[in-house]
């Protein structure tokens, strides 16, 4: 009995410790076979298609099986927002509301191109309190140290357009740039998981 | 060789370098599994996915036979023709996905060959150094002689 109670005050202070977590850039099992790392900027049309057209399913399909190890980078393009999006959604990952914000920036892409209105934007899916955090963080140097970084880790394996997913499986990276089907990446990623 | 004709030697040198780069160009496709080239070509959004993998299977082994005959110098009439006429579908393929902004890559050796003015630059050159090869091939045999 006491082994179980241990058991459950464990469980119940993981799950808390996830729950505060909250969404991150990185999703799925590090230890997953097959490591994706995905450079977008969210001013990228093409990223968009990408993330609307593609990511669910790869996520429901590899990334929720633990297949696939995703992790959305950023990938800074000379375009006027690209940095100011990026910043915001960065900074949300640091109060655990990635997914949040990365969404409604993907869902409301063309609007806020149009208006360079990032801050109304984020604001509208946050709580004020998030969104005091975020406003904080956005002016920490440390964010725009992570976004570099991502953009740096990306330009080393030569990165240099968006959409591109690089594959990592057994060492071996493979970079696809734009947006593709569903069904040949699929393909794809069944071929090298069955090797 | 020391009885050619410059023009000669100008086709031989022309179908030697286009007839490597063919053959690299099938080897960098080679070298990964097909599905990454069927992907690269998928990018482009032009062709239905039956007809991607289509091409993504047969277009290496097209390089390979082009590359080996040009270097070879077998049915070079012919084989020129069909190099320039390949390239030239690649280069108008590429030039409409540029002009659309696509961040794609190339295709042309392999993954990580980015699309850019660049690509089109080299591989404009490389079709017009095939339309040279396709005129220095079909001269009649006199006028070569003469030359």
């Amino acid at each position: 009995m006491k082994t179980i109670t241990i058991a459950l005050a464990f469980l119940l202070t993981v799950s808390a410790a996830c729950l505060a977590a909250g969404s991150t850039k990185a999703l799925g099992s590090p230890t997953a076979p097959i490591t994706i790392d995905l450079y977008s900027d969210f001013q990228c049309p093409h990223c968009k298609e990408l993330h609307d057209e593609i990511l669910p399913s790869l996520i429901a399909g590899y990334v929720d099986t633990g297949k696939v190890y995703l992790v959305r980078r950023y990938f800074l393009l000379p375009r006027p927002y690209s940095r100011v999006s990026a910043t915001y959604v960065c900074a949300a990952e640091k109060i655990g509301k990635y997914d949040q914000v990365s969404d409604v920036l993907w869902r409301t892409q063309q609007v806020w191109v149009q208006s360079g209105k990032v801050d109304e934007t984020v604001s509208s899916v946050l709580s004020p309190a998030d969104m005091q955090k975020v406003r904080a963080l956005v002016k920490d140097p440390s964010i725009t140290a992570e976004i570099d970084k991502d953009s740096a880790l990306g330009a080393s394996q030569g990165v240099n357009q968006t959409p591109t997913m690089m594959i990592l499986y057994k060492g071996q990276r493979t970079p696809i740039s734009g947006v593709i089907s569903y069904s040949l990446l699929k393909m794809y990623l069944d071929k090298v998981l069955s090797r | 060789m020391a009885s050619m004709t410059p023009r000669r030697k100008l086709a031989l040198a022309l179908r030697i370098v286009l007839g490597c780069v063919w053959l690299y160009a099938a080897y960098a496709k080679f070298r990964e599994s097909w599905l990454v080239f069927a992907m690269s070509i998928d990018a482009y959004r032009m062709l239905p996915e039956w007809a991607v993998l289509a091409l993504a299977r047969s277009l290496p082994w097209i390089e390979l036979a082009i590359g080996i005959l040009l270097v070879a110098g077998l049915a070079l009439r012919y084989v020129s023709i069909a190099g320039a006429a390949i390239l030239s579908v690649f280069f108008c393929v590429m030039a409409l996905a540029h002009s659309r902004g696509l961040g794609i890559d190339c295709g042309c050796f392999g993954p990580g060959d980015t699309l850019s003015g660049w690509t089109l630059l080299r591989d404009g050159t490389l079709l017009a150094v095939s339309i040279l090869l396709v005129y220095l091939s079909w001269r009649p045999a006199e006028q070569v002689q003469e030359a």
